[in-house]
């Protein structure tokens, strides 16, 4: 309760509290087993590997088992529909063989996040990411001005956080941005 | 006497041309990449000109650094001419000044060197672009261009001597030299006055579609073409690129056309094209927002609801461009998305994995069950292949209709042309664009190869993005061919001298096409190659490797680097290689009786 009370104060507008909402709905709602499914073994192997000959290598072969991210897909789609404007619900996952490493897994419609670099492969985990997986609570962030995530953890079926979703929306959207 | 030794000499004021493969220096020089070329400018310049086309000079105007200060610039004759400053751009690697962009002035010209707002210390030279245009109705003959430059109290000046010939220019191009880009966002980046002007409506306002407008008019105006894809790698789609929606599932359907119509109205009648030399004609290709998820949502995927909103929408399109009249243009459904984006499960562009291949075929049966089968609206259906191309031209021939290639993999695949063109398929290469350290004439390699290959086209992948500081801090250009116009008041772009190459390049080769009649293709072909740069047509493709016959998944950049040959006679181009191509093209437009 004292966190949802500080998740209120801190986020001010009523929309803010809708996209923890939503957080919270995907807490229980996005399957920790399939996330773990989407990326292919063999475009994980390519991923960890680094190719001195080829520094594409890991893009050029990154592949997912289809059934699994469309399933996936699906249920952040429904979930961002439950935010009153447009927002996003994007997965991530911390990649496996890769210390302190954690990718974007799906993404949405308008692009929207707070952590992603455009492009970007995999990352280095942000703190508040490392916070979420490690403690297994919600988390407001702020980090862009005009943007606002719920991070939500995300458990499979031995109760492990193993990945987290991002409720992210933006206060002013553009329609031209990210039309590239 | 060259500029060199006049200004050395503490010679006066001089004007001299220099071919238009031979790109000035801001200091009465040439710039590195064309100096093997060894010519020096001139008072007299005789330019050959089929009728209905241009011909081009620099005009370099020189004056002492101690004579520095006011001048004119003026041009007289009996033909159009359009002149332009150059710009020589500051390269921020080497330091080095390159003329590029061209800024149109108006003769007489009055400035004073160095000019003031190009900044170059000690300049002693500025150049102009210029165009002279030979109306196709022009009679043949001489006509004389006189270019005056007045310094103090001294008059200097060069003349060009037109011959036109009986030959006419075919306004239409062997091959299609496209201009990608992506989005407008970029817009209001490049052209902040006009995007201040219009507050934050801007994407909403006459001002914004004019200036989309006046992108595809310069681009026809130099024979390409210019196409900006409207949705991103997640499927957004901007307002500016498609019908507003409404409903979903059964409900799906097009609520509102204002804002296509405003963007694409005056680009598929033709009317955006109106006041221009090769006049009023709709835009030949268009992108379509299709995406994985517009206009069905990919939530729906799998499900009926994905069909029923695909084939509710796209068969309003086609009723609404049919209505309009708009049959000449090709309506392209392609995929740009890739897995690594994150945003869908399957690659869209350069396919690489063959369990994606389904959703090609997926879309295509879509789209046939969209578009009537006697609609006079053209539906393309494109694809952008690298990986996986000769399997996907094997395995997707009933899909797809309009194939863009890897140009590297394509040389060894080059012999699927003919087949892809007995199916009546669409095709083209795609690559970069040369940077203006490349020799003059590298603009050309993809104008002339795509003709040798017997395909139709090229794209060039970005074609308007010249950087955060074109001017004084250049990357060279290798993702432009045009210049925002907004620090000179224009609201609108401004061409390139490697635009101005390469249309000339264009019109010669059309030229050159035209006497098929004459001689055999195979002869054209083979002589324009050997003049360009002393090869073969077969040169022009690439020996099948041993790679070739491996599983893509396996293949590597390294191992496709290694698996196409390196050629010098490709990496070096003469500054002059297509002036050798031009000058066969005229000496058969020389037969020709006026």
């Amino acid at each position: 309760m004292r966190l949802l009370l500080l998740l209120w104060a801190l986020a001010g507008p009523a929309a803010a509290f809708t996209l923890d909402e939503v957080a919270a709905i995907a807490e229980v709602m996005v399957d920790g087993d399939l996330a773990k499914r989407i990326q292919t073994p063999r475009s994980l192997a390519k991923m960890v590997t680094v190719d001195p000959r080829d520094e594409w290598a890991p893009g050029d072969n990154y592949a997912v088992d289809h059934a699994s991210f469309l399933r996936m897909k699906k249920t952040l789609v429904r979930l961002a529909r439950l935010c009153p404007s447009a927002c996003d619900v994007n997965l991530w996952k911390p990649v496996p063989g890769l210390a302190d490493r954690i990718q974007i897994l799906v993404r949405n419609v308008n692009e929207m996040s707070q952590f992603w670099p455009w492009g970007a492969l995999h990352q280095k985990t942000p703190p508040e990411m490392r916070r979420v997986l490690e403690t297994g609570r919600r988390e407001l962030v702020r980090r862009r001005p005009g943007m606002t995530s719920v991070l939500a953890p995300v458990s499979d079926s031995l109760g492990d956080v193993v990945a987290l979703v991002e409720v992210v929306s933006q206060d002013h959207p553009d329609p031209q941005e990210n039309v590239k | 006497m060259s500029f060199v030794v006049a200004l050395s000499s503490g010679l006066a004021a001089e004007i001299g041309l220099l071919p238009e493969y031979v790109r000035p220096d801001p200091f009465g020089g040439v710039v590195a990449a064309d100096a093997e070329a060894g010519v020096k400018p001139s008072a007299h310049q005789v330019l050959d000109a089929a009728r209905g086309g241009y011909v081009s000079c620099h005009v370099v105007v020189a004056i002492p650094r101690e004579q520095a200060g006011a001048y004119a610039l003026e041009v007289s004759g009996p033909l159009p001419v359009d002149l332009y400053r150059e710009w020589f751009h500051r390269l921020r690697a080497s330091q080095a000044y390159y003329p590029d962009a061209l800024i149109p002035v108006r003769s007489p010209y009055r400035s004073r060197l160095p000019e003031p707002d190009n900044v170059i210390p000690n300049q002693t030279a500025q150049s102009f672009w210029l165009d002279i245009w030979t109306p196709p109705d022009a009679g043949a003959g001489e006509r004389t261009i006189t270019v005056s430059l007045t310094a103090g109290k001294e008059v200097r000046r060069a003349t060009i001597t037109v011959r036109v010939l009986g030959a006419l220019t075919p306004a239409a191009d062997v091959v299609t030299m496209d201009h990608n880009s992506y989005g407008t966002s970029w817009l209001s980046a490049q052209y902040p006055s006009l995007a201040a002007r219009g507050g934050l409506r801007f994407h909403l306002s006459g001002e914004f579609f004019a200036l989309i407008h006046s992108y595809h008019r310069l681009f026809y105006e130099h024979r390409g073409v210019f196409h900006q894809l409207g949705y991103g790698h997640g499927g957004k789609v901007g307002p500016e690129f498609a019908p507003r929606l409404a409903g979903t599932g059964k409900t799906k359907r097009i609520a509102d056309w204002t804002l296509y119509d405003q963007h694409y109205g005056p680009l598929l009648d033709g009317s955006a094209m109106a006041g221009t030399r090769r006049g009023q004609a709709p835009i030949p290709f268009v992108y379509l927002p299709i995406n994985p998820e517009w206009p069905a949502s990919y939530v729906w995927w799998d499900e009926p609801g994905y069909e029923r909103e695909f084939v509710n929408v796209v068969s309003q399109m086609e009723r609404h461009f049919r209505e309009k009249g708009w049959t000449r243009t090709k309506f392209e459904m392609f995929f740009n998305h890739k897995k690594r984006y994150k945003a869908f499960d399957w690659d869209g562009d350069e396919t690489r994995f063959p369990d994606d291949f389904p959703y090609f075929r997926e879309y295509a049966r879509l789209l046939k069950l969209a578009v009537p089968a006697d609609s006079p609206v053209q539906f393309v259906y494109r694809a952008d292949v690298s990986w996986q191309m000769e399997r996907q031209f094997r395995e997707l021939a009933s899909a797809i209709n309009f194939w863009v290639c890897g140009g590297g993999m394509f040389g060894w695949n080059a012999g699927y042309a003919a087949e892809l063109r007995r199916r009546g398929h669409i095709v083209w290469t795609y690559g970069g664009t040369p940077p203006v350290e490349s020799s003059a004439s590298s603009i050309t390699l993809e104008v002339l190869r795509p003709w040798i290959l017997g395909i139709d086209g090229f794209v060039r992948w970005q074609t308007v993005q010249s950087g955060p500081d074109p001017w004084f801090h250049f990357d060279g250009g290798g993702e432009t061919m045009v210049y925002p116009g907004d620090r000179f008041g224009l609201d609108g772009p401004l061409a390139s001298i490697r635009l101005k190459l390469e249309r000339n390049a264009l019109q010669d080769l059309a030229l050159l096409d035209s006497f098929g009649t004459r001689r055999s293709p195979e002869t054209l072909r083979a002589e324009a190659a050997r003049r360009y740069n002393g090869t073969l047509p077969r040169d022009w493709r690439a020996p099948r490797p041993a790679l070739a016959e491996t599983d893509p998944l396996e293949w590597s950049n390294a191992s496709i680097e290694e698996a196409i040959p390196r050629d010098a006679r490709f990496e070096k181009l003469a500054p002059g290689a297509w002036q050798r191509v031009r000058d066969y093209a005229l000496e058969l437009a020389r037969e020709v009786q006026p």
